[in-house]
């Protein structure tokens, strides 16, 4: 059905620094779906991430990109969000001498007076972050710290999914979340996201490897090389992969 | 007990001495609108004697900031730290002179001198010269200096979140003169945060 379209990018052309890295990119993701673009470094995984996430450093040259109806690519980063896309970073930025606390609490008021709401009242705020930061099993003391200054691998993935919780976004794409976590760290950021959907929302999963996809299960699997989606197929498509490599489909 | 002092237009000259066991702590405020030539000269005269000199300037518009800081160490075993940061926007012009001067008896110094700067406007301009000039030999001293702009990755990370550009680079800035804020006493410190948060945002 037409109105379960979430997310519809149709001719995607995307460069950074007049060097094209999407060429002409089609996908198309339904509400309560999980899809995992896979492919290896340099297909333009994290690209497309970048460009969904409107990063100002990328530039589409060609294509379009619908969210819910709304013309994506006219939106500023911090419209998109409001509007329900999240980006889990492969790399979570250092932001030194900025809380944990005092960035989570601009970032969810931001969103309220982007919806026209009244800022969270200062208990309401903190009853929340403690409540997400234990879905996640981050310690108290984390609200106090730098964002990601100090943090290690597993620390920082699990601040964005902790992120990811506070905002409740209906779009989530997480840009190689398994990188550098031990399979603890994976797990907790799994359940994470697994328990964070829903029929009314989706998510994309970018990652090189199928050891992500053993946790969050994919219903549609997507490989990108060169710029380009060569193959859709449903979640067997994970072990073939696996087995055969990417040269060789 | 730190003594602030919010700079204001034209010349500040403050010679300071200070005695043996004793320390002077001192914040300088140099708010937008504010052109200003300051002068201090430090001079640690007895043992044990320790400095700590903070500042943090913010120009949008078409001020001229000029703060030149001697630090001498005289005698043995004496502290200091002079920490400056500053934020230039508009056409604005910052002067940042710095020296620290251990003469040959002043033995087991500890000296250290920071100028960080944000240059927010390629019509802003900012000069630092952080100078050592040491005659003795077992000190510790050090001296840095940098001029940077703020960083996107942050901006995009936060705007990501939803944060929008101008708070983002509000938090940036924020957190940016942060570090010598914290040194100003408790009971003020509040007011003067807030009125560097309503200077960066109008900036």
């Amino acid at each position: 059905m037409a109105n379960d379209i979430l997310l519809k990018i149709e001719g995607l052309r995307a460069s950074v620094e007049d060097k094209e890295i999407l060429k002409g990119v089609d996908l198309t993701i339904r509400k309560g779906e999980i899809h995992a673009v896979m492919g290896p470094n340099g297909a333009g995984k994290s690209t497309l991430s970048a460009v969904l996430a409107g990063k100002p450093q990328f530039t589409v040259t060609a294509g379009s990109i619908e969210f819910l109806g709304q013309d994506l690519l006219a939106m500023s980063p911090e419209e998109r969000a409001w509007a329900g896309i999240f980006l889990s970073f492969q790399y979570p930025v250092e932001i030194p001498g900025v809380t944990i606390t005092n960035f989570m609490k601009t970032a969810v008021n931001s969103h309220r007076t982007g919806k026209g709401l009244e800022p969270l009242k200062a208990g309401d705020f903190l009853k929340l972050m403690r409540e997400k930061m234990a879905f996640v099993q981050m310690k108290p003391e984390f609200a106090k710290r730098e964002v990601n200054v100090g943090f290690s691998g597993g620390e920082k993935k699990r601040n964005e999914i902790f992120q990811m919780a506070m905002l409740d976004p209906t779009l989530a794409i997480l840009d190689e979340t398994d990188s550098g976590l031990d399979v603890d760290a994976l797990r907790i950021v799994a359940n994470g996201v697994n328990a964070l959907h829903t029929p009314e929302k989706a998510a994309i999963v970018i990652t090189h490897y199928q050891r992500l996809l053993d946790y969050i299960v994919p219903d549609v699997v997507h490989v990108l090389k060169d710029g380009k989606i060569v193959k859709t197929a449903g979640r067997e498509l994970v072990a073939e992969i696996e087995e055969k490599g990417y040269d060789n489909l | 007990m730190t003594e602030v002092i919010i700079v204001s237009d034209g010349q500040l000259v403050r010679n300071i001495e200070v005695q043996s066991g004793d320390r002077k702590d001192m914040v300088l405020l140099v708010y937008p609108g504010v052109s200003c030539d300051v002068k201090l000269d430090v001079r640690l005269v007895g043992e044990g004697a320790e400095a700590n000199i903070y500042g943090a300037y913010v120009c949008g518009g078409e001020e001229k900031v000029k703060i030149a800081v001697d630090m001498h160490h005289d005698l043995p075993h004496c502290n200091s730290r002079q920490l400056f940061k500053g934020i230039a926007g508009g056409t604005s012009k910052v002067d940042f002179y710095g020296k620290i001067i251990v003469a040959q008896d002043a033995q087991r110094t500890e000296a250290y001198q920071e100028n960080h700067n944000l240059l927010l406007t390629d019509g802003a301009k900012v000069d630092t010269k952080p100078q050592l000039e040491i005659y003795a030999d077992d000190v510790k001293c050090s001296h840095g200096a940098t001029i940077g702009r703020l960083n996107e990755e942050e901006q995009f990370y936060m705007r990501s979140r939803g944060i929008t550009l101008e708070d983002a680079r509000v938090l940036q800035m924020i957190s940016f003169i942060a570090p010598v804020l914290e040194n100003i006493p408790e009971e003020e410190r509040e007011a003067v945060a807030l009125k560097f948060e309503e200077a960066v945002r109008n900036i």
